[in-house]
């Protein structure tokens, strides 16, 4: 069976951008994918439009919008959802288009627009992503959520209040390397722990943005990959799972066990250990889970999460670099974007083109991508 | 009557079945009748596929597991905040989420017993609850 490669990178500019909608900023991330495979969208053969709300978007069925100002008319499209996710779901699914043979070239395009809501508008919105049933009538949040994973593993394992902060100051740290991150801001570890509480124990640098953009790559089959482009970067190792919808019908409340599934198909799939990979993009939406990924992407032992950023293993030149990027707290979280800019991310820095983020020899990266509080995992494997 | 501080869905029977049952003070789940699979709260349909599912009364005394206290609240609860959502494992093994009140946020400790009851929110609302033991 045909190797899937991906042969194009674009990202647009993630923030406040009241400047655009959906199109503008699909067509922003996607012009430069193009260029960057050195094809014309006629070589397309699909798309994949990964686009987590409507409300979000201001649209009816935006991929049909989106699809329409990219100037992809008559080809096949349609759009994919999973929360927080979205943007994975988008990738294994054009993944399998190629592999089934439905299509050699397709392109997966990540977009939401976030900004334009109030920020309790949006807090309304996503939490009603909790159960509708018997955890939204609660008041509980989308932080909320991760702040009773977050009491329970400080509480079972001794994480601290410094390791939460610890995440955010480093990846603040590479989000201010980053040109497309949506802060571009260096914190200092004191600044982090002082914020203001958005759900106890999270305060504001424990969650991360609410941000506006989009990401696309495109994937082609192992023939036409080679055709493109001189280092395609395969993904060799798909892993997905999912978990019970309620907090409280889990048997655990300190990890993710949708992650910890997830891992270990992708890891079997390309036939490597946590230990072989050289880079990771992880699912920080707060610090907690950056936190808890270490652990159920087997990075470091169930509990030693805290431990392993207090001793800079996930910075450069730590066991696993994570989060070069400014990962999800200062990048920026545009929801459907966010699995597609992680893959971005990943094909850069394995082509060895991430610049001053450049992890020297990277030759095997990692994204995990989260939806919801676990009910989506995606875990995918890199290879040069 | 209504579940919940908020709600934005139409209520189904067996929500309505809960809080009548709630009103008395009884904390009801549903066990299936072909695995004994037990939830709470109750569902309508077993996850093993089957439909007969039959009404049982939960314990109400547990331990906390885990709590927040929300400062940021949705737009629909703005009204309540700050609030403590706490998860808690009551006797017998079944994990629940609810607010917990009636403690001062210094004194919240993982471990530390809870029981449940109802709590009359509005004259159209009610929910249930957790309060230290």
């Amino acid at each position: 069976m045909t190797k899937v490669g991906i042969v194009g990178v674009g990202h647009a500019r993630f923030g406040k951008r009241s400047d655009a909608t959906i199109r503008e900023l699909a067509h922003e991330a996607f012009v430069p994918a193009l260029e960057d495979a050195g094809i014309t969208a006629r070589d397309l053969d699909a798309s994949v439009i990964a686009i987590a709300g409507e409300e979000f978007a201001g649209q009816g069925a935006p991929a049909a919008v989106v699809q329409d100002y990219i100037g992809l008319d008559g080809k096949p499209t349609f759009r994919v959802e999973a929360a927080c996710a979205t943007g994975s779901a988008g990738i294994r699914t054009g993944w399998s288009l190629i592999r089934s043979e439905l299509a050699q070239v397709v392109l997966v395009l990540g977009v939401e627009t976030m900004t334009h809501l109030s920020s309790a508008r949006a807090t309304e919105l996503m939490a009603r992503a909790g159960d509708t049933k018997w955890e939204y009538p609660f008041g509980i949040t989308f932080p909320g959520f991760y702040a009773l994973m977050a009491t329970a593993h400080m509480n079972q394992f001794g994480t601290t209040r410094e390791q939460l902060s610890m995440v955010s100051v480093k990846n603040h740290k590479y989000g201010a390397m980053n040109p497309y991150a949506h802060l571009q801001k260096v914190i200092t570890l004191e600044e982090a722990m002082k914020s203001v509480i958005i759900s106890y124990p999270l305060n504001l640098y424990d969650c991360c943005l609410i941000s506006d953009g989009a990401a696309a790559v495109i994937l082609a089959n192992e023939e036409r990959s080679k055709q493109m482009n001189d280092t395609p970067i395969w993904i060799e190792g798909l892993g997905a799972a999912s978990d019970a919808m309620l907090i409280s019908e889990r048997p655990t409340l300190t990890g993710l066990t949708g992650s910890r599934l997830a891992a270990e198909q992708a890891y079997k799939m390309a036939g490597i250990t946590a230990r072989d990979v050289d880079v990771a993009e992880v699912h920080d939406c707060f610090t907690i889970a950056e936190i808890m990924a270490y652990e159920d992407l087997g990075f470091c032992e169930k509990g030693e999460g805290g431990k392993f950023i207090e001793e800079g293993q996930s910075y450069i030149g730590g066991r696993t670099p994570v989060n070069i990027d400014g990962g999800l707290k200062s990048k920026g979280h545009p929801l459907g974007a966010t699995g597609v800019s992680m893959a971005v991310e990943i094909t850069k820095q394995l082509r060895g083109e991430a610049g001053d983020r450049q992890v020297s020899g990277a030759e095997i990266g990692l994204s995990h991508n989260v939806g919801e509080t676990g009910q989506f995992a995606f875990v995918h494997i890199y290879v040069r | 009557m209504k579940f919940g501080y908020t709600s934005w869905l139409p209520q189904t029977e067996l929500v309505d079945s809960f809080v009548e049952q709630l009103k008395n003070g009884k904390l009801m789940g549903t066990k299936c009748k072909r695995c004994g699979l037990r939830y709470l709260p109750p569902r309508a349909h077993c996850k093993c596929g089957a439909v007969e599912m039959e009404w049982f009364e939960a314990e109400r005394q547990g331990k906390l597991l885990s709590y927040t206290m929300v400062t940021f609240a949705p737009e629909s609860m703005s009204k309540y905040s700050p609030y403590i959502v706490a998860v808690a494992e009551l006797e017998g093994g079944l994990r629940l989420l609810a607010q917990l009140t009636g403690v001062s946020p210094s004194s919240l400790k993982v471990g530390m017993p809870i029981q449940v009851s109802s709590h009359q929110v509005s004259e159209e609302r009610i929910v249930f609850k957790f309060k230290p033991i």
